[in-house]
């Protein structure tokens, strides 16, 4: 039994220095290939000062598709940092922002804020764990001690720490060659074609419950106004907008009115510029998809609403 | 708790460190204790009824092993069997056949349903299908004298709840399995050894093939009608060989599982699709422990071969039809589509038996063609390709999308030689034919010489080297979203 112990020892030796080897590609591979991911872009920011960081989920990530951001940083003479990533809420975001105010400061904050997100756990806890942000964040323990305090305090799960650190997702990541940019980016020039059961598809993936979880709202907003009130303990000024939708998915849209009545009633939502821009834009030829701008879209945008909060003026109202 | 979860590969190494820290006698307690938390992972609830099954088995078994009066006994062997098989019966059938009454009476009606009938809404619990046989096995064993009752109750409910097999197999006896129970439940290093090596070979199967075809074949299957011929010929090839790498993964790894604990349990697969006629690859090759289970407890007691032709061919259909039925809920929910499957692999049974004098008298004539290379070849490529016509059935989501994919892979068969070059095959394509290059090469060298013992002949490094290719392709290629394995899910 010794002898076999001794082998296995041996066994597991090599195998975990093969493994440190995999995990040492892989991460010099996430560098090459990277893109998209917040925790990327945080380390390898090219300034340590911004005027504008952006958060939020997918709405807000057309903001940086193609060349948009260069655009608007051409337009505004502004430095703008785009730090949204797909179905992120308030939580998810928060960590995104702690972790950018570690080593880099901005002026502004930018949150595309989005109702679904605010409604389950599916939005925020569990987006640490899902393996392709995972799979592109680059190894930082300052990440990691961060993730274990949000996996202690906020219900992160503990496997996502355990993934993060041991690096598996990127090992496994099955897109390792491919560039990180989402799906959407390659439909930004295109023209939706409206259709009621997309819609009606994309609300039941957006909110998987039948009814409003009224607990986890509240909690989410009380997310959202940690993150609102460490903005304003670091002399951020914060910018909360809700981008445009067509009239036909913001009709769906559940329980939305009720929603911006408990997003204004919070304390920190007083320090903040707010401009709910979601029917501000009903042409079918603005939207890629069911619900995000395409470039023509967004070009209107700008012009029209976020390039004067961007360099804030006050006809910034729709 | 998954066999492919984070969480089973930390229960795992607790259990086998404790397990071998405890005195021999205690072993099999922590077993049990082990395998009812394993189980009540997936629904506490559960844990109940396989503790009421095997309270109900070890009264009955215990009741006929206490009279010698007949009617005693078959009214104790039938109580019992009522109970498991007819809970089994109740839990896969019962919503279904309601629902197809109420469609029947609507239909009838020409829109109205004449009546409503109230419905279960429920599912049984994981692996009942299995845990229920090995019951009633340990029952009929008991009956007709090949196994004393056990005495010792927490050992026959290890034997139902033992958690490497209790989710889908193999599904053991009592007479091979408890009277290990009575030794020292010590694994010797060899065990260990062809433990690990079959634990890693089955998640290998299981997350590294059959997880990375079954998006092609999900994709192909729920789109029938608008799936191309390419796709529907692709998908079919595919999932012949994900049903098996993830049956047999999951087999492999409650077999290796089970060795770490000094208990063997048997060989659930053997190359099957290496077959050279249906009757082998169904009575040899494929679930062996559910062929022999109907093989020993239906076909037998039917009268199997020996009640004369006619009767022969019927009891081949009868245990074909009950097998396809049992097969019903595992994976692809409960429809017609398992009776059919079920039929028509008693009709390949028929027509095996029907031309075997003719294989006979060929292989009198010309026993060296017989015996041939080409010949063997051509069968086990017959053989292989009525199998996975037959898993059409069992895969797709009714009798008519099943009969679509095969009537469009069949018209277009003749356009395959002018549509294959133009199909746009992506990587995930070419990643599957891989694999199943490599499956099929690894299969073929162990049908002529053990793999495993053709690698203790290697050097150690290069034994070694090829563990860790595994293992990387474990972690390179797997898709570990912990996606259940198929048998298990009823």
């Amino acid at each position: 039994m010794r002898s076999i112990l001794r082998t296995a020892l041996a066994f597991a030796a090599i195998g975990v220095v093969l493994y440190a080897a995999a995990y040492y590609a892989s991460e010099r591979l996430l560098y090459r290939t990277g893109d998209t991911n917040p925790f990327f872009k945080i380390e390898t920011a090219e300034f340590e000062a911004y005027d504008w960081v952006i958060l939020g989920a997918s709405h807000a990530m057309p903001l940086d598709f193609a060349d948009f951001n260069a655009h608007m940083e051409r337009e505004t003479g502004l430095k703008i940092h785009n730090l949204a990533s797909p179905g992120t809420g308030p939580l998810y975001n928060r960590f995104v922002f702690e972790h950018f105010l570690r080593d880099h400061r901005t002026a502004g904050l930018v949150y595309v804020l989005d109702s679904f997100a605010f409604t389950s756990p599916t939005w925020n806890e569990e987006r640490f764990a899902d393996a392709k942000l995972l799979a592109r964040a680059p190894f930082s323990l300052e990440i990691a001690w961060r993730m274990a305090r949000y996996s202690m305090e906020e219900g992160v799960d503990p496997r996502a720490v355990l993934d993060y650190l041991t690096g598996f997702s990127k090992i496994n990541n099955r897109d390792r060659f491919k560039s990180d940019i989402w799906e959407g980016e390659a439909q930004f020039e295109r023209v939706h074609r409206p259709s009621a059961a997309a819609t009606a598809k994309r609300i039941d993936y957006l909110f998987p419950q039948d009814a409003p979880d009224q607990a986890a709202l509240a909690r989410y907003l009380g997310e959202f106004a940690a993150l609102l009130d460490l903005a304003r303990r670091q002399g951020v000024e914060v910018a909360v907008i809700k981008m445009p939708v067509p009239p036909r998915f913001y009709e769906k849209l559940p329980g939305e009115a009720a929603f911006d009545r408990r997003l204004l009633a919070l304390p920190a939502m007083r320090q903040a510029l707010f401009r709910d821009f979601s029917l501000a834009m009903d042409e079918r030829e603005f939207y890629f998809d069911t619900d995000h701008l395409n470039r023509t879209g967004l070009t209107q945008f700008f012009d029209r609403y976020l390039k004067a909060i961007l360099v804030g003026s006050e006809t910034a109202v729709p | 708790m998954l066999f492919n979860s984070l969480g089973f590969f930390l229960f795992l190494p607790l259990v086998v460190a404790v397990h071998a820290a405890l005195p021999t006698g205690r072993r099999w307690a922590w077993l049990l204790v082990a395998s009812y938390v394993f189980y009540a992972s997936f629904e506490p609830a559960g844990a109940l009824y396989l503790a009421f099954v095997t309270l109900v088995v070890y009264l009955c078994g215990w009741g006929i092993g206490r009279t010698e009066r007949r009617t005693v006994r078959i009214a104790l062997l039938a109580a019992g069997l009522v109970i498991v098989l007819g809970l089994l019966v109740v839990f896969k059938f019962y919503d279904f056949v309601a629902s197809e009454l109420e469609r029947a009476g609507a239909a009838w009606l020409a829109g109205e349903a004449p009546f409503a009938l109230p419905h279960l809404g429920v599912t049984a619990p994981v692996g009942f299908s299995f845990y229920a046989f090995s019951a009633a096995s340990y029952l009929i064993d008991v009956y007709v004298g090949r196994l004393a009752p056990a005495r010792h109750g927490g050992h026959l409910a290890l034997y139902t709840a033992f958690f490497p097999k209790i989710l889908a197999g193999p599904i053991e006896r009592a007479t091979t399995f408890l009277p290990q129970l009575g030794e020292s439940l010590r694994a010797h290093p060899e065990q260990i050894v062809a433990g690990a090596q079959l634990i890693v070979w089955g998640l290998f199967k299981k997350v590294v093939i059959a997880d990375n075809l079954a998006p092609l074949v999900d994709r192909a299957f729920s789109i029938a009608a608008y799936a191309t011929p390419v796709d529907l010929l692709v998908a079919v090839y595919f999932f012949a060989f994900q049903i098996y790498c993830d049956f047999s993964g999951y087999t492999d790894i409650a077999i290796g599982v089970a060795l770490l604990f000094g208990i063997q349990l048997m060989e659930n697969f053997r190359r099957p699709y290496l077959s050279r006629s249906t009757a082998e690859f169904w009575g040899n090759r494929w679930h062996i422990s559910l062929a022999h289970w109907f093989r020993d407890y239906l076909y037998f007691p039917l009268g199997g071969s020996r009640a004369g032709q006619v009767r022969r061919y019927a009891n081949l259909m009868i245990v074909f039809v009950i097998s396809g039925l049992w097969h019903a809920g595992l994976g692809y929910g409960v429809g017609w589509t398992f009776l059919v499957w079920g039929a028509l692999n008693g009709f390949y049974q028929w027509v095996g038996l029907a031309v075997a004098p003719v294989r006979r008298w060929f292989a009198a004539r010309s026993p060296q063609f017989a015996a041939s290379t080409p010949m063997l070849v051509l069968q086990v490529l017959v053989t292989f390709h009525l199998i996975a016509v037959a898993w059409v059935f069992f895969r797709a989501a009714s009798v008519g999308d099943a009969v679509l994919i095969l009537q469009r892979i069949a018209g277009g068969l003749a356009q395959m030689p002018a549509l294959l070059p133009r199909y746009p095959f992506t990587p995930e394509h070419y990643l599957g034919f891989g694999l199943i290059a490599f499956l099929v090469f690894v299969e073929v060298l162990d049908e002529r010489r053990s793999i495993w013992k053709r690698l203790a002949a290697w050097p150690v490094a290069l034994r070694w080297a090829a563990y860790y290719a595994v293992i990387f392709a474990l972690l390179f290629l797997g898709r570990w979203q912990a996606r259940e394995f198929i048998y298990m899910q009823f």
